[in-house]
Protein backbone atom coordinates (compact mmCIF):
# COMPACT_ATOMS: atom_id res chain seq x y z
CA UNK A 1 0.00 0.00 0.00
CA UNK A 2 1.24 3.59 -0.38
CA UNK A 3 -2.28 4.94 1.28
CA UNK A 4 -0.35 7.08 3.02
CA UNK A 5 2.60 8.64 0.66
CA UNK A 6 0.76 10.80 -2.12
CA UNK A 7 -0.75 13.19 0.79
CA UNK A 8 -1.06 16.68 -1.28
CA UNK A 9 -0.53 20.01 0.09
CA UNK A 10 1.74 23.03 1.16
CA UNK A 11 4.53 22.76 3.88
CA UNK A 12 2.76 24.59 6.19
CA UNK A 13 -0.78 23.16 5.87
CA UNK A 14 1.18 19.24 6.01
CA UNK A 15 3.25 20.65 8.88
CA UNK A 16 0.65 19.12 11.75
CA UNK A 17 -0.18 16.09 9.84
CA UNK A 18 1.69 12.54 11.03
CA UNK A 19 0.60 8.94 9.87
CA UNK A 20 2.23 6.03 12.08
CA UNK A 21 1.69 2.07 11.34
CA UNK A 22 2.83 -1.03 12.48
CA UNK A 23 3.61 -3.61 9.50
CA UNK A 24 3.98 -7.45 10.13
CA UNK A 25 5.82 -8.84 7.60
CA UNK A 26 3.92 -12.75 6.08
CA UNK A 27 6.71 -15.22 6.56
CA UNK A 28 8.77 -13.27 8.87
CA UNK A 29 7.29 -11.92 11.72
CA UNK A 30 3.55 -11.71 11.31
CA UNK A 31 2.23 -15.36 13.00
CA UNK A 32 1.34 -14.36 16.37
CA UNK A 33 1.56 -10.60 16.04
CA UNK A 34 -1.67 -9.33 17.38
CA UNK A 35 -0.20 -8.61 20.41
CA UNK A 36 2.16 -6.45 19.51
CA UNK A 37 0.10 -4.40 17.13
CA UNK A 38 -2.03 -3.82 20.02
CA UNK A 39 0.84 -2.44 22.32
CA UNK A 40 2.03 -0.48 19.31
CA UNK A 41 -1.73 1.31 19.48
CA UNK A 42 -1.92 1.55 22.78
CA UNK A 43 1.50 3.46 22.91
CA UNK A 44 0.14 5.58 20.06
CA UNK A 45 -3.16 6.13 22.08
CA UNK A 46 -0.75 7.19 25.25
CA UNK A 47 0.01 10.42 23.02
CA UNK A 48 -3.87 11.53 21.68
CA UNK A 49 -3.98 10.87 18.19
CA UNK A 50 -6.45 12.51 16.32
CA UNK A 51 -7.56 9.15 14.20
CA UNK A 52 -6.79 5.47 15.36
CA UNK A 53 -7.50 2.67 12.56
CA UNK A 54 -7.28 -1.09 12.23
CA UNK A 55 -8.12 -1.47 8.52
CA UNK A 56 -10.20 -4.21 9.11
CA UNK A 57 -13.54 -2.03 10.43
CA UNK A 58 -15.68 0.74 10.26
CA UNK A 59 -13.46 3.64 12.32
CA UNK A 60 -15.37 4.09 15.46
CA UNK A 61 -15.57 7.15 17.82
CA UNK A 62 -12.30 7.89 19.71
CA UNK A 63 -14.27 6.23 23.27
CA UNK A 64 -14.06 2.98 21.43
CA UNK A 65 -10.78 3.21 20.45
CA UNK A 66 -9.74 0.56 23.47
CA UNK A 67 -12.19 -1.64 22.33
CA UNK A 68 -10.79 -1.56 18.84
CA UNK A 69 -7.25 -1.93 20.06
CA UNK A 70 -8.47 -5.34 21.56
CA UNK A 71 -10.36 -6.59 18.51
CA UNK A 72 -6.60 -6.54 16.38
CA UNK A 73 -5.86 -9.74 14.68
CA UNK A 74 -2.34 -10.97 13.39
CA UNK A 75 -3.66 -9.37 9.74
CA UNK A 76 -4.71 -5.68 11.49
CA UNK A 77 -3.09 -2.48 9.37
CA UNK A 78 -2.68 -0.95 12.59
CA UNK A 79 -2.52 2.92 12.07
CA UNK A 80 -2.93 6.00 14.26
CA UNK A 81 -2.77 9.41 13.36
CA UNK A 82 -1.12 12.67 14.61
CA UNK A 83 -1.52 16.25 14.56
CA UNK A 84 1.47 17.58 16.56
CA UNK A 85 5.15 16.37 16.08
CA UNK A 86 5.59 17.11 19.55
CA UNK A 87 3.39 13.80 20.14
CA UNK A 88 5.06 11.74 17.39
CA UNK A 89 8.36 12.20 19.16
CA UNK A 90 7.31 11.02 22.33
CA UNK A 91 5.56 7.80 20.32
CA UNK A 92 8.81 7.04 18.58
CA UNK A 93 10.69 7.30 22.24
CA UNK A 94 8.01 4.94 23.94
CA UNK A 95 8.03 2.50 20.89
CA UNK A 96 11.76 2.51 20.71
CA UNK A 97 12.16 1.19 24.06
CA UNK A 98 9.30 -1.00 23.32
CA UNK A 99 11.31 -2.76 21.12
CA UNK A 100 8.14 -4.55 19.59
CA UNK A 101 10.24 -6.05 16.52
CA UNK A 102 8.06 -5.41 14.02
CA UNK A 103 8.19 -3.08 10.91
CA UNK A 104 7.37 0.92 11.68
CA UNK A 105 7.18 3.54 9.17
CA UNK A 106 6.15 7.22 9.48
CA UNK A 107 4.49 9.32 6.83
CA UNK A 108 4.96 13.43 6.95
CA UNK A 109 6.80 15.89 5.93
CA UNK A 110 10.50 14.26 5.22
CA UNK A 111 12.93 16.41 6.75
CA UNK A 112 10.19 16.75 9.87
CA UNK A 113 10.51 12.73 10.06
CA UNK A 114 14.43 12.74 9.77
CA UNK A 115 14.63 14.82 12.60
CA UNK A 116 12.47 13.43 14.59
CA UNK A 117 14.19 10.08 13.88
CA UNK A 118 17.64 11.39 14.88
CA UNK A 119 16.34 12.53 18.26
CA UNK A 120 15.32 9.25 19.07
CA UNK A 121 18.41 7.72 17.94
CA UNK A 122 17.35 6.22 14.94
CA UNK A 123 18.46 6.32 11.21
CA UNK A 124 15.49 5.92 8.91
CA UNK A 125 16.26 2.69 6.94
CA UNK A 126 14.18 3.17 3.99
CA UNK A 127 12.31 6.40 2.21
CA UNK A 128 9.68 6.74 -0.41
CA UNK A 129 8.40 9.95 -2.46
CA UNK A 130 5.74 11.01 -4.45
CA UNK A 131 6.45 12.44 -7.61
CA UNK A 132 2.91 13.67 -7.87
CA UNK A 133 0.38 12.64 -10.00
CA UNK A 134 0.49 12.03 -14.05
CA UNK A 135 -2.13 12.03 -16.86
CA UNK A 136 -5.24 13.15 -16.64
CA UNK A 137 -5.19 15.81 -14.29
CA UNK A 138 -7.51 18.10 -16.24
CA UNK A 139 -10.25 15.55 -14.90
CA UNK A 140 -9.10 16.20 -11.11
CA UNK A 141 -10.96 18.71 -9.22
CA UNK A 142 -8.99 21.69 -7.55
CA UNK A 143 -6.24 21.48 -5.36
CA UNK A 144 -8.06 22.55 -2.19
CA UNK A 145 -10.43 19.35 -2.59
CA UNK A 146 -7.08 16.96 -3.34
CA UNK A 147 -5.88 17.92 -0.22
CA UNK A 148 -8.69 16.45 1.62
CA UNK A 149 -9.28 13.70 -1.00
CA UNK A 150 -5.58 12.52 -0.71
CA UNK A 151 -5.94 12.08 3.10
CA UNK A 152 -7.42 8.76 2.75
CA UNK A 153 -4.90 6.92 0.11
CA UNK A 154 -7.57 4.21 -0.45
CA UNK A 155 -9.67 6.87 -2.15
CA UNK A 156 -12.77 6.70 0.10
CA UNK A 157 -13.82 10.04 0.27
CA UNK A 158 -15.08 11.09 -2.63
CA UNK A 159 -14.16 14.48 -4.48
CA UNK A 160 -18.58 15.15 -4.49
CA UNK A 161 -18.30 14.42 -0.82
CA UNK A 162 -16.43 17.10 0.63
CA UNK A 163 -17.70 19.35 -2.08
CA UNK A 164 -21.15 18.52 -0.03
CA UNK A 165 -19.34 18.94 3.04
CA UNK A 166 -17.95 22.22 2.37
CA UNK A 167 -21.32 23.25 1.39
CA UNK A 168 -23.16 22.46 4.24
CA UNK A 169 -20.80 24.42 6.38
CA UNK A 170 -20.96 27.38 3.86
CA UNK A 171 -24.94 27.36 4.52
CA UNK A 172 -24.67 27.05 8.41
CA UNK A 173 -25.89 23.37 8.37
CA UNK A 174 -23.12 22.12 10.82
CA UNK A 175 -19.76 23.24 11.74
CA UNK A 176 -16.47 22.78 10.01
CA UNK A 177 -15.86 20.23 13.00
CA UNK A 178 -18.16 18.18 11.98
CA UNK A 179 -18.05 18.70 8.29
CA UNK A 180 -14.62 16.82 9.10
CA UNK A 181 -15.78 14.41 11.41
CA UNK A 182 -18.09 13.00 8.28
CA UNK A 183 -15.09 13.27 5.69
CA UNK A 184 -13.25 10.60 8.40
CA UNK A 185 -15.99 8.43 8.50
CA UNK A 186 -15.29 6.31 4.84
CA UNK A 187 -11.55 6.20 5.66
CA UNK A 188 -11.11 2.26 7.69
CA UNK A 189 -7.45 2.74 7.90
CA UNK A 190 -7.24 5.66 10.19
CA UNK A 191 -5.14 7.61 8.51
CA UNK A 192 -7.61 10.77 7.69
CA UNK A 193 -6.57 13.42 9.89
CA UNK A 194 -9.36 15.54 10.89
CA UNK A 195 -8.00 18.42 12.21
CA UNK A 196 -6.11 19.00 9.19
CA UNK A 197 -9.56 18.71 7.17
CA UNK A 198 -11.28 21.18 9.72
CA UNK A 199 -8.60 23.82 8.67
CA UNK A 200 -8.59 22.95 4.66
CA UNK A 201 -12.64 23.57 5.02
CA UNK A 202 -11.54 27.11 6.78
CA UNK A 203 -9.46 27.91 4.98
CA UNK A 204 -11.47 27.11 1.38
CA UNK A 205 -14.87 29.31 2.94
CA UNK A 206 -12.31 31.98 4.36
CA UNK A 207 -10.79 32.08 0.09
CA UNK A 208 -14.30 31.65 -0.94
CA UNK B 1 -22.90 -2.35 -5.55
CA UNK B 2 -26.95 -2.68 -6.41
CA UNK B 3 -29.92 -0.20 -4.79
CA UNK B 4 -32.82 -2.68 -4.27
CA UNK B 5 -35.83 -0.22 -5.81
CA UNK B 6 -37.99 -1.54 -3.13
CA UNK B 7 -36.26 -0.40 -0.22
CA UNK B 8 -34.67 3.03 -1.64
CA UNK B 9 -37.09 6.30 -0.99
CA UNK B 10 -34.52 8.54 -3.53
CA UNK B 11 -33.56 10.88 -0.60
CA UNK B 12 -30.23 10.92 -2.53
CA UNK B 13 -27.50 10.41 0.18
CA UNK B 14 -25.35 7.96 -1.65
CA UNK B 15 -24.73 10.35 -4.55
CA UNK B 16 -21.80 12.49 -3.02
CA UNK B 17 -20.88 9.49 -1.03
CA UNK B 18 -20.02 7.06 -4.18
CA UNK B 19 -15.98 7.43 -4.74
CA UNK B 20 -16.61 7.13 -8.42
CA UNK B 21 -19.91 9.64 -8.76
CA UNK B 22 -21.91 6.98 -10.57
CA UNK B 23 -25.08 6.85 -8.10
CA UNK B 24 -28.21 9.14 -9.33
CA UNK B 25 -31.20 9.66 -8.52
CA UNK B 26 -33.80 8.75 -11.33
CA UNK B 27 -37.68 8.50 -11.02
CA UNK B 28 -37.58 8.64 -7.40
CA UNK B 29 -35.11 5.99 -6.91
CA UNK B 30 -31.15 5.20 -6.60
CA UNK B 31 -29.50 3.66 -9.40
CA UNK B 32 -25.98 2.70 -10.15
CA UNK B 33 -24.06 2.47 -12.90
CA UNK B 34 -22.67 -0.97 -12.62
CA UNK B 35 -20.32 -0.58 -15.80
CA UNK B 36 -18.53 2.46 -13.54
CA UNK B 37 -18.48 1.17 -10.24
CA UNK B 38 -15.32 -0.01 -9.07
CA UNK B 39 -17.26 -2.20 -6.07
CA UNK B 40 -15.31 -0.11 -2.99
CA UNK B 41 -18.27 -0.62 -0.57
CA UNK B 42 -18.04 2.46 0.52
CA UNK B 43 -21.44 3.94 0.53
CA UNK B 44 -22.89 0.86 1.67
CA UNK B 45 -20.14 1.36 4.85
CA UNK B 46 -20.45 4.61 5.21
CA UNK B 47 -24.24 5.20 5.24
CA UNK B 48 -26.11 4.12 8.43
CA UNK B 49 -29.52 1.99 8.22
CA UNK B 50 -32.20 3.45 9.44
CA UNK B 51 -34.29 0.32 9.69
CA UNK B 52 -37.89 2.50 8.74
CA UNK B 53 -40.07 0.72 6.23
CA UNK B 54 -39.73 2.34 2.93
CA UNK B 55 -43.51 3.04 2.35
CA UNK B 56 -43.58 4.68 5.55
CA UNK B 57 -40.59 7.03 4.89
CA UNK B 58 -42.00 7.78 1.32
CA UNK B 59 -45.29 8.66 2.72
CA UNK B 60 -43.55 11.27 5.59
CA UNK B 61 -42.06 12.84 2.70
CA UNK B 62 -44.48 13.79 0.93
CA UNK B 63 -46.86 14.50 2.90
CA UNK B 64 -44.03 16.95 4.33
CA UNK B 65 -43.35 18.13 0.65
CA UNK B 66 -47.19 18.74 -0.02
CA UNK B 67 -46.62 21.16 3.04
CA UNK B 68 -43.62 22.86 1.66
CA UNK B 69 -41.66 21.22 4.37
CA UNK B 70 -38.39 20.14 3.80
CA UNK B 71 -36.77 17.49 5.99
CA UNK B 72 -33.05 16.65 5.75
CA UNK B 73 -31.55 13.87 7.42
CA UNK B 74 -28.43 13.51 8.41
CA UNK B 75 -25.67 12.69 5.27
CA UNK B 76 -24.91 9.42 6.50
CA UNK B 77 -27.54 7.53 7.10
CA UNK B 78 -30.06 5.17 4.03
CA UNK B 79 -33.16 4.90 5.81
CA UNK B 80 -34.38 1.48 4.45
CA UNK B 81 -30.78 -0.05 3.85
CA UNK B 82 -31.46 -0.26 0.50
CA UNK B 83 -28.07 -0.58 -0.93
CA UNK B 84 -26.95 -4.59 -0.92
CA UNK B 85 -23.77 -6.07 -2.48
CA UNK B 86 -24.52 -8.88 -4.84
CA UNK B 87 -22.48 -11.96 -5.25
CA UNK B 88 -19.41 -10.69 -7.99
CA UNK B 89 -18.02 -13.23 -10.55
CA UNK B 90 -14.94 -13.51 -12.12
CA UNK B 91 -13.42 -11.14 -13.61
CA UNK B 92 -15.79 -8.42 -11.85
CA UNK B 93 -14.55 -9.85 -8.51
CA UNK B 94 -11.44 -8.35 -9.52
CA UNK B 95 -12.76 -4.76 -8.88
CA UNK B 96 -13.79 -5.50 -5.37
CA UNK B 97 -10.25 -7.02 -4.77
CA UNK B 98 -8.84 -3.59 -6.00
CA UNK B 99 -10.99 -1.09 -4.23
CA UNK B 100 -12.28 -2.11 -1.36
CA UNK B 101 -9.46 -1.75 1.28
CA UNK B 102 -11.35 -3.90 3.60
CA UNK B 103 -11.75 -7.12 1.52
CA UNK B 104 -7.88 -9.08 2.07
CA UNK B 105 -6.76 -9.27 -1.17
CA UNK B 106 -6.03 -13.28 -1.83
CA UNK B 107 -2.75 -13.03 -3.26
CA UNK B 108 -1.04 -11.04 -0.53
CA UNK B 109 -3.23 -11.28 2.72
CA UNK B 110 -3.24 -7.19 2.52
CA UNK B 111 -6.64 -5.44 2.07
CA UNK B 112 -7.09 -3.71 -0.76
CA UNK B 113 -4.38 -3.18 -3.90
CA UNK B 114 -1.50 -3.57 -1.61
CA UNK B 115 1.71 -5.11 -0.94
CA UNK B 116 4.08 -4.81 2.10
CA UNK B 117 6.76 -2.76 -0.32
CA UNK B 118 8.88 -0.65 1.52
CA UNK B 119 7.03 -0.72 4.64
CA UNK B 120 8.88 -4.20 5.77
CA UNK B 121 12.36 -3.30 3.65
CA UNK B 122 14.06 -4.03 7.12
CA UNK B 123 13.03 -7.38 7.62
CA UNK B 124 12.11 -8.73 3.72
CA UNK B 125 15.74 -6.40 1.83
CA UNK B 126 13.14 -6.08 -1.33
CA UNK B 127 15.05 -3.07 -1.65
CA UNK B 128 18.61 -2.93 -1.30
CA UNK B 129 21.54 -0.74 -1.52
CA UNK B 130 21.56 -0.06 -5.85
CA UNK B 131 17.85 -0.83 -6.02
CA UNK B 132 14.88 1.60 -6.93
CA UNK B 133 11.41 0.53 -6.30
CA UNK B 134 9.13 2.75 -8.78
CA UNK B 135 5.15 2.49 -7.69
CA UNK B 136 2.73 3.57 -10.71
CA UNK B 137 -0.50 3.74 -9.01
CA UNK B 138 -3.02 3.76 -11.65
CA UNK B 139 -6.37 5.73 -11.14
CA UNK B 140 -5.17 7.85 -8.29
CA UNK B 141 -6.72 9.80 -6.79
CA UNK B 142 -9.93 9.41 -7.27
CA UNK B 143 -10.36 8.61 -10.47
CA UNK B 144 -10.36 5.05 -10.82
CA UNK B 145 -8.72 3.14 -14.02
CA UNK B 146 -9.14 0.78 -16.45
CA UNK B 147 -7.16 -2.31 -15.70
CA UNK B 148 -6.12 -2.01 -19.80
CA UNK B 149 -4.31 1.26 -19.03
CA UNK B 150 -2.24 -0.41 -16.23
CA UNK B 151 -2.07 -3.22 -19.15
CA UNK B 152 -0.70 -0.15 -21.46
CA UNK B 153 1.79 1.08 -18.74
CA UNK B 154 3.42 -2.65 -17.31
CA UNK B 155 3.82 -3.24 -21.35
CA UNK B 156 6.38 0.15 -21.63
CA UNK B 157 7.61 -0.84 -18.59
CA UNK B 158 8.57 -4.29 -19.02
CA UNK B 159 10.18 -3.57 -22.26
CA UNK B 160 12.62 -1.70 -20.30
CA UNK B 161 13.39 -4.34 -18.34
CA UNK B 162 11.73 -3.88 -14.87
CA UNK B 163 10.69 -6.31 -12.53
CA UNK B 164 7.64 -7.10 -11.23
CA UNK B 165 7.46 -7.14 -7.68
CA UNK B 166 5.86 -11.06 -7.78
CA UNK B 167 4.50 -10.69 -4.27
CA UNK B 168 2.39 -7.72 -5.98
CA UNK B 169 -1.16 -8.76 -6.72
CA UNK B 170 -0.70 -6.77 -10.36
CA UNK B 171 1.80 -9.04 -10.71
CA UNK B 172 -0.37 -12.20 -9.83
CA UNK B 173 -2.30 -11.20 -12.54
CA UNK B 174 0.56 -10.88 -15.51
CA UNK B 175 0.28 -14.80 -17.25
CA UNK B 176 4.31 -13.93 -17.72
CA UNK B 177 5.59 -11.10 -15.78
CA UNK B 178 8.46 -10.53 -18.17
CA UNK B 179 5.66 -9.21 -20.35
CA UNK B 180 4.13 -7.14 -18.05
CA UNK B 181 0.94 -7.94 -20.09
CA UNK B 182 -2.32 -8.78 -17.81
CA UNK B 183 -4.50 -11.91 -18.40
CA UNK B 184 -6.88 -10.59 -21.13
CA UNK B 185 -9.71 -11.24 -18.82
CA UNK B 186 -10.04 -8.21 -17.14
CA UNK B 187 -8.39 -5.61 -18.82
CA UNK B 188 -11.94 -4.27 -19.28
CA UNK B 189 -12.30 -4.18 -15.33
CA UNK B 190 -12.01 -0.74 -13.68
CA UNK B 191 -10.88 -0.59 -10.14
CA UNK B 192 -10.21 2.44 -7.52
CA UNK B 193 -6.42 1.77 -8.11
CA UNK B 194 -4.26 -1.10 -8.96
CA UNK B 195 -0.68 -0.46 -7.79
CA UNK B 196 2.61 -1.81 -10.61
CA UNK B 197 5.24 -2.34 -8.44
CA UNK B 198 8.98 -2.81 -9.79
CA UNK B 199 11.96 -2.96 -9.00
CA UNK B 200 14.71 -1.34 -11.50
CA UNK B 201 18.55 -0.05 -10.95
CA UNK B 202 18.64 3.68 -9.16
CA UNK B 203 20.97 4.49 -12.12
CA UNK B 204 18.17 3.71 -14.49
CA UNK B 205 15.65 5.56 -12.90
CA UNK B 206 15.90 8.43 -15.44
CA UNK B 207 15.07 6.01 -18.45
CA UNK B 208 12.51 4.40 -16.52
CA UNK B 209 11.17 8.00 -15.40
CA UNK B 210 11.13 9.79 -19.02
CA UNK B 211 9.49 6.40 -20.76
CA UNK B 212 6.58 6.34 -18.74
CA UNK B 213 5.90 10.21 -19.13
CA UNK B 214 5.55 9.55 -22.09
CA UNK B 215 2.89 6.71 -21.85
CA UNK B 216 1.56 8.81 -19.29
CA UNK B 217 0.43 11.48 -21.46
CA UNK B 218 -1.97 9.33 -23.01
CA UNK B 219 -3.74 8.18 -19.96
CA UNK B 220 -7.64 8.91 -19.91
CA UNK B 221 -6.92 8.64 -16.17
CA UNK B 222 -4.27 9.49 -13.82
CA UNK B 223 -1.66 7.53 -11.97
CA UNK B 224 0.15 8.61 -8.85
CA UNK B 225 4.07 7.66 -8.93
CA UNK B 226 6.31 7.38 -6.24
CA UNK B 227 9.97 6.10 -6.01
CA UNK B 228 11.45 3.98 -3.33
CA UNK B 229 14.40 3.19 -1.70
CA UNK B 230 16.94 1.72 1.16
CA UNK B 231 18.88 4.44 2.56
CA UNK B 232 22.66 5.04 2.54
CA UNK B 233 24.09 4.45 5.78
CA UNK B 234 23.85 8.14 7.49
CA UNK B 235 19.94 7.93 6.62
CA UNK B 236 20.19 10.34 2.86
CA UNK B 237 18.33 9.26 0.03
CA UNK B 238 19.58 7.15 -2.58
CA UNK B 239 17.64 8.53 -5.34
CA UNK B 240 17.79 12.13 -4.70
CA UNK B 241 20.60 13.04 -6.80
CA UNK B 242 19.54 11.12 -9.88
CA UNK B 243 15.74 12.24 -9.59
CA UNK B 244 15.95 15.37 -8.92
CA UNK B 245 18.85 16.61 -10.81
CA UNK B 246 18.76 13.54 -13.77
CA UNK B 247 14.87 14.07 -14.36
CA UNK B 248 13.74 17.34 -12.93
CA UNK B 249 11.01 16.02 -11.40
CA UNK B 250 10.60 16.99 -7.46
CA UNK B 251 10.31 14.35 -4.74
CA UNK B 252 7.21 15.16 -2.77
CA UNK B 253 7.46 17.61 0.83
CA UNK B 254 6.29 14.52 2.14
CA UNK B 255 8.06 10.89 2.32
CA UNK B 256 7.32 7.56 3.68
CA UNK B 257 9.46 6.48 5.75
CA UNK B 258 10.56 3.09 7.23
CA UNK B 259 12.17 3.48 10.73
CA UNK B 260 13.95 0.11 10.57
CA UNK B 261 12.68 -1.15 13.67
CA UNK B 262 11.54 -4.88 12.44
CA UNK B 263 13.38 -8.11 13.76
CA UNK B 264 14.81 -10.12 13.00
CA UNK B 265 16.61 -7.33 10.49
CA UNK B 266 17.11 -8.67 6.71
CA UNK B 267 20.79 -9.33 6.50
CA UNK B 268 22.14 -9.32 3.01
CA UNK B 269 25.84 -9.62 1.46
CA UNK B 270 27.23 -5.99 1.16
CA UNK B 271 25.11 -3.89 2.98
CA UNK B 272 26.89 -0.79 5.02
CA UNK B 273 26.89 -1.19 8.86
CA UNK B 274 25.81 1.76 10.10
CA UNK B 275 28.93 3.88 11.06
CA UNK B 276 28.51 5.08 14.94
CA UNK B 277 28.84 8.25 13.90
CA UNK B 278 25.93 8.36 11.88
CA UNK B 279 24.03 8.37 14.94
CA UNK B 280 23.56 11.73 16.22
CA UNK B 281 22.42 10.22 19.61
CA UNK B 282 23.36 7.33 21.46
CA UNK B 283 21.18 4.84 21.34
CA UNK B 284 19.22 3.41 23.64
CA UNK B 285 20.79 0.25 25.34
CA UNK B 286 20.26 -2.92 23.97
CA UNK B 287 19.04 -1.53 20.91
CA UNK B 288 21.98 0.12 19.05
CA UNK B 289 22.87 -2.50 16.16
CA UNK B 290 19.35 -2.98 15.59
CA UNK B 291 17.92 0.50 15.03
CA UNK B 292 21.09 1.69 13.38
CA UNK B 293 21.68 -0.03 10.86
CA UNK B 294 22.29 -3.93 8.94
CA UNK B 295 24.73 -5.07 11.64
CA UNK B 296 23.51 -8.69 10.99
Amino acid sequence: MTNTLHRRGTKENLANDFVIFVSPAAGVNKEGCAPRIKEFLRICLAQGPVNVGNGEEKPVPAAEWPRLIDRCTDSSSATATFDDPGKVAAVLKALVAADLGLSINISGLADAVDGLCRSAGIVRHSIEHSLGIWGARNRLPADPYLEIHTMCGHGMVSHNLIRKMVEMVKMGKMTSAQAAAYLAKPCSCGAFNPTRARLLIEKMLEVG
Amino acid sequence: MRVDPAKCVGCGNCVPVCTMGVIRVEAGRAVVNEEECVECGTCKRFLRVEGFPAPLVRAVRAVLHTLHLAHEAPPDVCPAGALFQPELEWPRSVRKAFSDPTTKHASTGIGGRGTEEIKTNDVTGRLRNGDAGLIVEMGRPGLGARLAELDRVARAMAELGARFESKNPVTQMMPDPATGALNPEVLNEKVMSAIIEMKVPVAGLPEFLGRLNEVAAGLTSVCSVAVAGRCDPDGSIPYEEIVVKETGFPLSLTSKTNLGLGRPRFGESGVFPTPPDAMPKAPQAGSAAAIGGDAE
